[in-house]
């Protein structure tokens, strides 16, 4: 007995080494084949090397197959050129009559009327361009140079990127989570999540019975009528425990998206949970997001008080032609965002010949330390202020020898800041938004919004972003029928943005593959008046 | 129907390239080139030599690497000749497409001293793609069209679609020879 179950186990032991060394097989193949598609890079760290008509060479990141057919390998429509989704299901899909009959969610270049890629197929198409049906593809796709290994890699990968079911979104409800970390302003994490509950509400206002799966293909706009469900994910204690409450979060309530949110001092614990979840974190409300070249999952309407420091530095070298400017004095408080903007301008300014001198006051500094960091200036100096409210209304006399003010209109509450009455004539104020003449038609939508649900306005541009998040998601929802596919919900999104005609506080918004900030630029402006909240432009919109 | 269609879309190996001649007149707006300088659009265009003239826009995934691919191939093949030829090439996406971003991008190419990029303005970078009638509503509906021009006082090439490199070396000789 004792040997049978010597001999059983072993035999068991053996099964499951054979089982999971080929599942390794299988996920070390993909993502071999994954580097490919995404980077260009083979496993030996040399480029991919592939071809196009008359011999144009293409190499490295230019070959990866991402550039066209997408992170989700859904395919898109640039032009009048439609890229075909390569997401395993699509390829191998049997022949149907037409799209309609086809099993698979919807995206633009699907075709129903074409044999069924096979492995041998498949790699034909990717080497020589020919497609399942003996016919030459499109000259956009590249003739890859690929060893048996590297193509087996990436054919195993596309079949690991068909759609299937998404953590999240079931049959009767679409579940989003909003983040709140604990430095948020009290005031503003109010007002944010009551229009995200009353969005919420509103959506599911019209939900009235459960629909039928939505398979169309006949190019239409869809209302999907799965309600909505909003959980608040409200971060507690240190930063460094971020991630792990996030994770807790996320496995107790599977979401398909983060939609909106709050952050105060400290964004980036969130940014990498969502990176690292591969979960959509669409439009968070922050002063200083983080900038990360190839980061995709989190978007952002603009790059905040980092952007600010770039329309101040575009305007100091302006300034410099016409006064002699020496050194730049930044002032803000040891903690807060202001000293990620100090380094942003420091950077910016990093070629322009300036001295800079970082004021750094501690986080519980009094009035009597503010003054001292603000006041001991020379002629040729130029002040720029990092600070929030209570500190700019706290602001004694303008220091007597000194060129130039500036300060970050976000922290200091816009053309509300509390600025005292003798800063008001000097101070250059970053204003990395539409101007609020310009921009009172469309944000009047939003008001009006508000006040018909009796939403409090207590923190009106964060308030409305928020509306803007959840309109951009909403109508990117739409336009993705039922192809729930977090990465596709991404990249529809960057596709659809520029099309939006109510853009809140923003001129425009616009993304692209690649690109995280959705408004690119702002204005330097100044006070108009020693009281009110008229300001006027000091140029014209600058995008840095 | 559904399956010419479905050819059309996707099977199409080659791109029909169309070729006509037209009157463009060159908006005078102010544009700003890839090593940061400020310059008017029409003095740029009418230094003397002949230009080549193509919109694109950096984060573009599958035409503008491809036109782009174009006039590098083209710039190779004139070899010395490359010098009497100015290639420009005009941002459609002009608010993330700084002249930084444009350097590093022509730096991609190979392109060399002939070949730069513009930006500018929203408006400016509109003003110039309805001047040559490419503008299209916004920039993922892009075509591609590569433009050309003898000297300042002769109308424009127009070639609708994907040239090949050859293809524009043909025309552009064809071109320079009826100046």
């Amino acid at each position: 007995m004792t040997r049978t179950f010597i001999a059983s186990a072993l035999l068991a032991s053996t099964l499951f080494l054979t089982c999971s060394s080929s599942a390794l097989a299988v996920e070390s193949a993909a993502s071999l084949g994954q580097r490919i598609y995404r980077e260009g890079v083979l496993a030996s760290g040399q480029p991919v090397q592939a071809e196009r008509e008359q011999g144009m060479q293409i190499v490295g990141p230019a070959a990866a197959c991402v550039n066209c057919h997408r992170r989700s390998g859904l395919g898109m429509k640039e032009g009048r050129t439609s890229i075909p989704p390569v997401a395993g299901s699509y390829l191998f899909h049997p022949r149907a009559g037409t799209v309609d009959d086809l099993d698979l969610p919807f995206v633009e270049g699907m075709r129903a009327d074409r044999d069924p890629y096979t492995n041998e197929t498949l790699e034909r198409a990717i080497r020589e361009g020919i497609g399942a049906d003996g016919r030459r593809l499109s000259y956009l796709m590249p003739h890859y140079t690929l060893d048996d290994e590297q193509l087996t890699g990436l054919i195993t990968y596309l079949k690991g990127l068909s759609p299937g079911a998404v953590p999240g979104v079931s049959s009767s409800m679409l579940h989003f989570a909003t983040i709140i970390t604990p430095d948020a302003d009290p005031l503003e994490r109010q007002g944010v999540l009551d229009v995200l509950e009353k969005f919420f509400l509103d959506k599911n206002h019209y939900v009235r019975a459960e629909s039928p799966r939505l398979r169309s293909s006949r190019r239409m706009m869809f209302k999907v009528n799965r309600p909505w469900q909003l959980h608040v994910w409200e971060l507690t204690g240190a930063a460094g425990t971020w991630e792990a409450q996030l994770r807790a979060h996320l496995a107790a309530e599977p979401v398909f998206a983060v939609i909106s949110g709050v952050g105060g001092s400290n964004w980036a614990p969130v940014h990498r949970f969502c990176e690292a979840q591969s979960l959509p974190c669409l439009f968070p409300n922050v002063d200083a997001p983080v900038v990360a070249q190839n980061d995709f999952d989190n978007l952002y309407l603009s790059k905040g008080v980092l952007l600010e420091a770039q329309l101040i530095a575009h305007d100091l070298e302006e300034q410099r032609q016409k006064v002699p400017l020496q050194r730049v004095v930044q002032v803000f408080r040891s903690g807060d965002v202001g000293s990620e903007a100090a380094q942003g301008l420091s950077v910016a300014l990093a070629h322009d010949d300036f001295t800079i001198v970082n004021r750094t006051l501690r986080a519980n500094a009094g009035p009597r330390e503010l003054a001292a960091a603000v006041h001991d200036t020379r002629a040729t100096d130029v002040l720029v202020l990092w600070l929030r409210t209570a500190d700019v209304a706290a602001l004694g006399p303008v220091p007597a020898p000194l060129s130039m003010v500036f300060m970050s209109g976000r922290m200091a509450g816009l053309e509300r800041s509390p600025l005292p009455a003798a800063w008001r004539g000097t101070a250059r104020m970053a204003y990395p938004f539409d101007l609020p003449e310009q921009r009172r038609v469309r944000v009047d939508y939003p008001l009006g919004w508000f006040s018909i649900r009796r939403i409090p306005v207590v923190a009106q541009q964060a308030q409305t972003d928020t509306w803007l998040a959840c309109g951009i998601v909403s109508d990117a929802i739409n336009h993705m029928a039922d192809t729930f596919v977090r990465d596709y919900l991404v990249e529809r999104i960057e596709e659809m943005l520029e099309h939006r005609v109510i853009t809140g506080y923003y001129p425009r918004l616009a993304l692209a593959p690649g690109q995280r900030f959705a408004s690119k630029g702002g204005y330097i402006v100044r006070f108009a008046e020693p009281s009110g909240h008229k300001v006027i432009a000091l140029g014209d919109w600058i995008t840095p | 129907m559904s399956a010419g269609f479905a050819a059309a879309q996707h099977v199409m190996p080659v791109q029909p390239v169309k070729s006509q001649t037209v009157r463009y007149v060159v908006p005078t707006v102010t544009l700003v080139r890839d090593d940061g300088k400020v310059v008017s659009l029409p003095q740029e265009m009418n230094d003397g030599r002949p230009v080549l003239l193509n919109f694109i826009f950096t984060s573009c995934g599958s035409t503008c690497p491809l036109m782009s691919q174009v006039f590098a191939q083209f710039q190779r093949k004139l070899g010395p000749d490359a010098r009497q030829v100015h290639l420009m090439s005009i941002s459609i996406d002009p608010e993330e497409d700084t002249p930084g971003r444009l350097a590093e991008y022509a730096r991609r190419f190979g392109a060399g001293p002939e070949w730069q990029h513009y930006t500018g303005t929203l408006d400016a970078s509109l003003a110039a793609q309805r001047a040559f009638d490419i503008y299209r509503g916004d920039k993922m509906s892009h075509v591609p069209v590569t433009l050309m021009r003898a000297a300042p006082d002769r109308p424009w090439r127009r070639i609708d679609g994907l040239v090949t490199p050859d293809d524009l070396l043909r025309e552009y000789r064809q071109l320079f020879a009826s100046k």
